[in-house]
């Protein structure tokens, strides 16, 4: 058992759509071990996702969000909280809803204490006037890892829950949102928006639109914009998916192909009370809001596989195509040299 | 042999933001008001049904569907649909005549389960208007008295339960009401919600109890209340035309049954765990949610001090369901000047829609389609019993 802390700034900020428009953002950025004096730095510099947080199955995670104020709306006093979506057996305190506990203000800290005990992905998200906060963008990925992995017979092996058939050699994260560029620009002009009216107009993965979904990671251009969604493998190895939606839509997503097994849905592997294998192929995932779900696949011939939102209204930036929820799986040949991934595999 | 007597009435319902919405609902009885959801019909399994329909609005024939039911009928034969004399589609089954006309359906339950009933008429229209409700049909072997026999499907169905609430979703758009109460045409292709509804309210108006005087044509609250380690079946049905993801906090649910039909295979168990449960229109979902807990209690604190409440955001709406206290049945500090609703230590968890434009009432946090599940120290045993 281990401890993590970890250090989330509530602020705001900005990012950029392919098609050079910026957005106003709500968000977090990480601020661990950044001396008090400061952190104050980290203002008006929220990310797009939120920082991954990532723990061991019987971890204690401290979590302390510290509310750093907007600085591109001075007016604007709200709180923040932090609510581990899915957590089990939760307890008001940490679960990070204002109106059933406390939501932290401006200048002010609170830490969130969590022991997870079920692997697996989840999501966090602010529960401070929900509508407005998530979809300003204080949204982001929080993975539990097995304790399965810390046993000496699978050590340097890699696994999404506690069976031996969950093993994977890379995982990449599909995590949906969408974006109204309305509703941004109002909330940033401190103008009333009535959010019955939402209409997205650009469809993120990782908090990116298409093209800028299959760009490195930290690329310079994107400084706030720092996960990319494309999805790389060799020929035959295990790629685990792990999809999140906290948009407000859902979302129908393919990878043509590519036939995914479903292995777990909102971080509970499919076995029945008796374990009964419940898992299942699709090549469609279809995922709604506060919904995850890990899928496996073996890495087919190599090529570039695009994964995209089925609901084709969305492959758009503000209504141009291409672009929106499509990002791309490239499987190259399995360089020489190389050991085959698992017995069987050596194709 | 049950009868059970339904009136098509109308009234205006009352959404928290100070709307008054003209609605069709079912009545109980002659005198009873319109209400939304139609009155709970619960049933056993086996049992033959009759359901007169009296139709007393001015404005359209109505009729009811029974969805899950099989071989329902009228007097003369089996349901079957009806047309205008232009040969249009009117209602999917046969219906009673506005203006007093009276229908009467009968049926056998045969399967133990949650289904809606609906009207079959303008559907696209009158279920929006407000003519829907649940069905629950016990299973033949239901005691509620014998643990074993408490059961949602039956004895050895794993679906044994300690409470039971009733939870149906639906939209409106006050523009098809307004439409409806002038008799002018409306076209919903149109439809643009502004209010979601659990149960015929809009939050906070979900988290009051049953039976309010201010609210009389929603006599049914949507609050979730139990104690800890308590089985608790909710009966989610989605009366609307949407689907909602609904995402209940504290705890996984377990999906025991979809539209009345036990998540089973042979003796395989095919239920399963779920944060979040997207919910069809015309569905019907069974959950069974528990609350064990962390276990922190005076004794085991927790391990993080809780700052100073009076630097925290406590009841930032104007109130709080917060004890103050981190501990289950313990009364903490509330910072002067904040109402709290909280009674007695009790935990509150949101139940709501994950689509959080629908948490609004006409686009203001908080409303919409959202409530609380309480978890209490102790709580009378009649909380959450279908009569
Ligand atoms: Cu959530
Ligand atoms: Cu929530």
């Amino acid at each position: 058992m281990a401890q993590v802390r970890k250090r989330l700034g509530a602020t705001d900020g900005k990012i950029r759509m392919p098609d050079g428009s910026e957005h106003y953002i709500f968000g977090f950025v990480d601020i661990t071990g950044v001396p008090d004096d400061r952190i104050f730095d980290f203002r008006g510099k929220a990310q797009l996702l939120s920082p991954l947080i990532e723990a061991y199955q019987g971890d204690e995670v401290f979590l302390t969000l510290t509310n750093l104020g907007m600085p591109g709306r001075p007016d604007l006093d709200d709180g923040h909280t932090i609510h581990w979506h899915g957590f089990p057996n939760q307890i008001p305190v940490w679960d990070g809803v204002p109106e059933a506990s406390m939501s932290v203000p401006v200048a002010r800290d609170l830490t969130y204490y969590y022991r997870p005990l079920d692997p697996g992905t989840y999501m966090y998200h602010c529960h401070f006037e929900p509508v407005e906060h998530i979809q300003m963008g204080m949204v982001g990925p929080l993975i539990v890892r097995p304790e399965l992995e810390k046993r000496p017979q699978y050590a340097r092996r890699r696994f999404a829950y506690n069976y031996a058939w969950t093993e994977f050699d890379r995982e990449f994260l599909v995590f949906l949102t969408e974006l109204d560029s309305t509703a941004h620009r109002m909330v940033e002009e401190a103008q009333p928006y009535d959010w019955t009216e939402y209409r997205p107009d650009y469809f993120l993965i990782n908090g990116r639109a298409y093209p800028d979904t299959v760009r490195r990671e930290h690329e310079s251009e994107l400084p706030f914009q720092p996960y990319s969604a494309r999805i790389n493998a060799y020929r035959g190895e295990r790629v685990l998916l792990r999809f999140v939606n906290l948009g407000f839509q859902q979302h129908s997503v393919q990878v043509p192909g590519i036939s995914l097994t479903v292995i777990a849905r909102d971080a509970q592997v499919l076995r029945g009370t008796a374990g009964e294998d419940l898992i299942f192929e699709r090549d469609t995932v279809y995922i709604a809001p506060g919904e995850t779900l890990d899928a496996l696949f073996t890495a087919p011939v190599p090529g570039t596989y695009p994964l995209y939102c089925r609901n084709l209204h969305r492959i758009t930036n503000a209504g141009a195509p291409m672009g929106g929820m499509i990002t791309e799986v490239v499987v190259r040949p399995r360089p020489l040299g190389c050991p085959p991934v698992r017995e069987g595999e050596n194709e | 042999m049950r009868t059970i007597n339904l009136w098509v009435k109308d009234g205006y319902l009352s959404t928290p933001d100070g709307n008054s919405i003209y609605f069709w609902g079912f009545a109980a009885s002659p005198d009873a008001p319109a209400q939304v959801p139609g009155p709970h019909l619960v049933v056993n399994q086996g049992e033959d049904v009759t359901v007169n329909l009296v139709n007393q609005t001015g404005a359209e024939p109505v009729s009811i569907f029974f969805n899950g039911q099989r071989g329902v009928r009228t007097e003369a034969g089996p349901v079957r649909p009806q047309y205008d004399a232009q040969g249009r589609l009117v209602s999917f089954v046969d219906h009673a005549e506005p203006g007093g006309g009276t229908i009467s359906y009968s049926f056998r339950a045969e399967r133990p389960g949650t289904y809606l009933y609906e009207s079959g008429t303008n559907p696209h229209k009158q279920i929006l208007m407000g003519l829907y409700g649940v069905l629950v049909v016990r299973p033949l072997d239901f005691d509620r008295s014998v643990p074993g026999l408490k059961t949602a499907y039956g004895a050895g169905s794993g679906t044994e339960f300690d409470r039971e609430y009733v939870l149906v979703t639906g939209e409106i758009d006050p523009v098809l009401n307004a439409a409806a109460e002038r008799g002018q045409p409306y076209r919903i292709s149109k439809f643009r919600p502004r209010y979601w509804t659990l149960n015929g309210r809009c939050a906070p108006d979900t988290m009051l109890g049953d039976s309010l005087p201010h609210l009389p044509h929603q006599p049914y609250g949507a609050m979730v209340m139990a104690q800890p380690g308590e089985r608790v079946l909710i009966r989610l049905a989605g009366a609307g035309i949407d689907n909602h993801p609904l995402h209940p906090h504290g705890n996984y649910s377990r999906v025991v049954a979809i539209d009345g039909s036990l998540l089973r295979n042979g003796v395989g168990d095919r239920s399963y765990h779920k944060f979040t449960v997207l919910l069809g229109a015309g569905q019907t979902c069974d959950l069974i949610f528990r609350w064990t807990g962390l276990g922190y209690t005076p004794a085991n604190p927790v391990p993080v001090p809780l700052p100073n409440r009076r630097n925290m955001g406590v009841g930032d709406l104007g109130f709080t369901m917060w004890s103050g206290s981190p501990y289950l049945g313990v009364k903490g500090d509330i910072p002067v000047g904040v109402v709290s609703f909280n009674e007695m230590g009790e935990y509150n968890f949101m139940l709501h829609a994950h689509e959080e434009q629908k948490i609004t009432n006409w686009g203001e946090f908080p409303g919409g389609l959202m409530t609380m599940i309480a978890i209490y120290p102790s709580l009378p045993p009649e909380a959450g019993s279908l009569s």
